[in-house]
């Protein structure tokens, strides 16, 4: 057993809100205390190595998690290490990334100061600053932007320098809450693909997502929570591949007889422009379906048994919370 | 430590990109200009009334920098979240709170040094506008024993000389090189005033640290209110004390007063303007001002830090 390079037990963090507000709607003004269980004994194993995704609906405590391990509040209860050292260690700090989520920075830096100034931080020299930034620029994408103040960032352009800023280390765990949110398609792809080259540069990724399709490509393992709770953890065939799968079987130029016969078989029918799609879940049914269209003289265009997504999976298991 | 500095630098980078910073530094040099140009008076009149007018505007916008911006050190970087890639690289809570005190101060104190300047130099400048000294200096005793009277181009001869030694005598004055006995109190009145204010905006941090920037604005401006009358409820405290205690509540009101003026900072110590005024009162540097500003500062400073270490970041 390769050891966890994040581990938490127990983690629970109940936030107390104090609320003023009025009683019975009376103006009898009285300080209450509001409690939210955002997070409900957690127990973690982040591998050395590997991507892991923590996924959940809005409210389920995901950023609630990562604020806990990097320090940024307390947990009211449990334990949590990471590389093996209890949380706030500078050594581990030293090699960590973070990129919260919606992040924000100085608005009045620009970006090359931005990155300069938070270089400082992790204690590189200038050399190495000199020679780092720009990379970090061009690999994110804002080698344009480098002298123009963060005030002027879109919201895109913001959550690259964010990321940027969390790999001026070249950091041993990542953390990232939301990479993707904000980002057009061609930026979750870009983030998408740094992630798999900071796995392969030997990085741990930890990150928390509502994009289900990336992170169904992209983690090695998943957890799930949900209410604060962890409902699923593991490799995503683990979690996915037990459940019932579904088959699609695609034609084309089948005669209208045939394709209301078949329609009675399968679940789902589905008209396309120049074919026809069924669902099936049965297994024989589908390979039935299959000999029809290949004995008319209709043809085959695909068959494609299919796993459940991790998007059905998750409406399947998960209600919305009410936040 | 340079880690800290990167933090003090940023955070002086900040007030000078914000447009406050400037229209406050404007406006102190604009009432020391006018101080320049009060009437008919003979020097040590005009003296009086631009020095006092000028270490006043000092004292008074050095504390206004110190509330406006210190207040929202702190809690802005954690309303806006900024700070949630701050602390979690490989530095300490506490070098981010002293870091952001000591760029605070270092804000603080550059103004000062661009207003002490002017102030000098608006005060050397009266030397130059002398009845005396401007009619010696303009009209020239011919052969025949006539004088001549300036021309145009004397004049303004004149003026260009009186600005730019003012200006040269100003920047000696800060250089240590050159100094009068005036020049030289002045700079021990503001020399004080910033010990006062390293207090001050000590305080500003350590309320912004748990509270909003209104209730911090308030809480300081309080904290600086008692701090000066601190002396007054110490005589108070004693005369309380000769008389004898008749009540309990008495009594109370006593122990009330002395933890009150030992608790909050002796800025009396700091104030020196009124010696000044007072022209054989001889102002010295003296150590225990000095050691009173630095651990006061840093008494309060250790509270603050003891506050935000255990906050959660919301
Ligand atoms: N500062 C706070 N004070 C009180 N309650 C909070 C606070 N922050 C979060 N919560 C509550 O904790 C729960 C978990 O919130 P959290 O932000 O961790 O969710 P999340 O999984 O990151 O959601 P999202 O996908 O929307 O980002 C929510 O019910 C939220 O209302
Ligand atoms: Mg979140």
């Amino acid at each position: 057993m390769p050891i966890p390079i994040v581990q938490t037990r127990n983690l629970t963090k109940i936030y107390v809100r104090d609320v003023i507000g009025t009683e019975f709607g009376r103006l009898k003004i009285r300080l209450k205390n509001r409690k939210v269980a955002a997070l409900k004994s957690l127990d973690l194993d982040v591998n050395e190595g590997e991507i892991f995704g923590l996924l959940g609906p809005n409210g389920a405590g995901k950023t609630t998690a990562i604020k806990v391990l990097m320090g940024l509040i307390f947990a009211t209860e449990g334990t949590a290490t990471l590389m093996g050292k209890p949380l706030g260690d500078k050594s581990v700090k030293a090699s960590i990334g973070f990129l919260p989520e919606n992040p924000y920075f100085y608005d009045y830096l620009k970006g090359y100061e931005f990155l300069n100034y938070y270089g400082q931080l992790y204690g590189m020299s200038a050399a190495a600053r000199r020679k780092k930034i720009p990379e970090l620029l061009e690999l994110v994408g804002l080698s344009h932007a480098e002298d123009l103040p963060l005030k002027g960032y879109s919201k895109g352009m913001l959550q690259r320098a964010g990321l940027a800023q969390a790999l001026l280390n070249d950091p041993k765990i990542v953390f990232l809450d939301e990479p993707q949110s904000g980002l057009d398609p061609f930026g979750r792809k870009e983030i998408r693909d740094l992630i798999l080259s900071l796995k392969e540069k030997g990085a741990t990724v930890f990150f928390s997502s509502h994009i289900l399709a990336d992170a169904e490509v992209i983690c090695d393992r998943v957890a799930i929570l949900s209410k604060g709770r962890l409902m699923n953890v593991g490799a995503m065939d683990e979690i996915l591949s037990a459940r019932i799968k579904a088959y699609e079987i695609e034609a084309m130029n089948l005669s209208e007889d045939m394709v209301s016969e078949l329609e009675k078989m399968s679940e789902r029918f589905i008209r396309r422009t120049k074919t026809v799609l069924f669902v099936v879940e049965k297994e024989e049914i589908a390979l039935a379906i299959v000999k029809k269209i290949i004995a008319s003289p209709g043809h085959l265009v695909s068959y494609t048994p299919r796993r459940e997504t991790l998007e059905e999976f998750f409406i399947r298991n998960i209600e919305p919370q009410n936040v | 430590m340079s880690k800290i500095w990167a933090i003090a630098f940023n955070t002086f980078k900040e007030a000078v990109r914000n447009r406050i910073l400037y229209i406050l530094l404007v406006f102190a040099l604009l009432i020391m200009a006018s101080s320049g140009i009060v009437g008919e008076l003979t020097i040590s009149a005009r003296e009086r009334i631009i020095t006092d007018l000028g270490i006043t505007s000092i004292n008074f916008f050095g504390l206004l920098i110190a509330i406006f911006v210190g207040i929202g050190l702190v809690y802005n970087e954690l309303d806006k979240k900024t700070i949630y890639t701050i602390v979690t690289k490989p530095i300490d809570r506490h070098q981010f709170l002293i870091g952001k005190y000591l760029g605070l101060l270092l804000t603080i104190y550059i103004n000062i040094l661009i207003m002490v300047f002017f102030f000098l130099a608006v005060i050397y400048y009266q030397g130059y506008m002398d009845f005396d000294v401007m009619s010696k200096a303009l009209w020239v005793e011919q052969a025949n024993g006539e004088w001549a009277s300036p021309t145009v181009i004397s004049y303004f001869m004149y003026y260009a000389k009186a600005i730019v030694f003012s200006l040269a005598k100003a920047f000696g004055t800060l250089t240590l090189l050159y100094h009068s006995p005036l020049t030289q109190g002045i700079l021990l009145v503001v020399f004080y005033g910033c010990l006062e204010l390293a207090i001050i905006t000590g305080f500003a941090i350590l309320y912004s640290s748990f509270s909003t920037p209104t209730l911090s604005a308030m809480l300081t401006v309080l904290t600086f209110i008692i701090g000066r009358l601190n002396a007054d409820i110490i005589v108070f405290a004693d005369r309380m004390k000769e008389k004898g205690f008749e009540t309990s509540t008495q009594k109370m009101k006593y122990i009330f007063a002395w933890v009150a003026a030992h608790v909050t900072p002796n800025l009396w110590l700091f104030n020196r303007r009124t010696s000044l005024a007072v022209d054989n009162v001889e102002i010295r540097l003296e150590a225990y001002p000095v050691l009173y500003g630095i651990l006061y500062s840093a008494a309060i400073l250790y509270l603050a830090v003891h506050i935000f270490r255990k906050r959660n970041f919301k």
